[in-house]
């Protein structure tokens, strides 16, 4: 597993798009890096506002419909800039992303906090009355929010991937 | 004392000397600072936003504010307790930054720009707080806003490229078996 994955990001590093990003890489990787935390700060307000809302800490002048309304469209467009972004910083440095160990488990949180929000949005169409347990909604607005928190913490360890001791993929310099 | 005294007494302060130290609490308040500044930054843009009539318009703009701006405030006294660890355990370093100084210029900046929009548009709020957007000074106070806090978020990065030789960025023309050697010696 580890040897494909680094037989892998060999491979990527040696295509055109990675060496057009390395050949510029004193200005382009900062400026991908600089959007991709503004968009982050999108989509962190964005949840955090929604389950604000749901806990009922923010937000009382409005539904939740209301706060979904005015949230899930940013958060949505400002995902979609996470993703490009994202995937632009692994064309480029893939050997920094695809053997860090911060790396894997930020997907993995981007894949469960993506899981929960889609049971989520399911539940609220099939019974948007009662909104499945009230008690259940607001436990996972907590955890979201955690996977949130760290997915962010994660993604500026992936530079740092030396805490993480041997379970790093990367070879020690 | 004079700056560059200073500068190297907050440098080789305890605090300053343990973060160096560790391997692992530079990471970890770096971290930490990131998260701080998204939600600085997030939050501030619901309120621009809403200045500007883009976004929450059905809103008055005083809820908005009530409702919002104590985590902007929280979230930024996280940002800038950071920031400082972060600062003192490389302080001449990060003070003869360019990048680090435009930096603390918009934020002061930022900073004056709030000031001014309270004694303006702030001091007539409740004639307009319903209206979807504020008005001309509000606005102009709003669109400031956003293009400082989107350089500030940049000169960050920059700082980060600049100030520390095991982020430099890699050569052109990166050879990627270079970074397999093989296995060092436990």
């Amino acid at each position: 597993m580890t040897s494909a994955i680094r037989e892998f990001a060999e491979w990527l590093s040696h295509t055109s798009p990675s060496i057009l990003i390395q050949t510029h890489n004193a200005s382009v990787i900062p400026t991908i890096q600089s959007i991709h935390i503004i968009a982050i700060g999108v989509v962190l307000t964005s949840v955090l506002m929604i389950d604000l809302r749901i806990l009922g800490w923010a937000g009382h002048d409005q539904t939740l419909r209301e706060t979904t309304d005015r949230f899930g469209p940013w958060l949505s467009w400002a995902l979609l800039v996470l993703l490009i972004t994202g995937i632009s910083m692994v064309v480029g440095e893939p050997v920094r992303a695809l053997l860090s160990f911060s790396f894997w488990l930020k997907m993995f949180l981007v894949a469960l906090g993506t899981l929960i929000a889609t049971f989520l949005q399911i539940t609220a169409k099939r019974n948007e009355q009662t909104l499945v347990n009230r008690r259940t909604v607001k436990s996972l607005a907590i955890l979201t929010l955690l996977i949130w928190v760290g997915i962010v913490i994660l993604g500026r360890l992936i530079a740092y991937d030396y805490v993480w001791g041997s379970w790093s993929l990367k070879p020690t310099a | 004392m004079d700056i560059a005294g200073f500068l190297a007494s907050v440098e080789s302060s305890n605090l300053a000397t343990a973060i160096r130290d560790s391997l692992y609490l530079f990471p970890l308040i770096e971290s930490l600072h990131v998260l701080g500044l998204t939600l600085v930054f997030g939050t501030i843009v619901i309120v621009d936003l809403r200045l500007l009539g883009i976004a929450s318009i059905q809103r008055p703009f005083t809820r908005i504010t009530s409702d919002i701006l104590k985590w902007t405030w929280a979230a930024f006294v996280w940002t800038a307790t950071t920031g400082m660890l972060m600062f003192i355990t490389n302080a001449n370093v990060y003070y003869h930054n360019s990048f680090f100084r435009t930096k603390m210029v918009l934020l002061a900046l930022a900073g004056l720009n709030v000031a001014i929009f309270e004694l303006t548009s702030g001091r007539t709020v409740h004639h307009w707080h319903k209206d979807a957007a504020a008005p001309r000074a509000g606005r102009a106070a709003a669109i400031l806003s956003l293009v400082l806090w989107i350089t500030i978020i940049f000169m960050g990065r920059w700082i980060g490229f600049t100030t520390s030789q095991s982020k430099a960025p890699l050569e052109p023309g990166i050879n990627a078996d270079d970074l397999f050697p093989s296995p060092p010696p436990k």
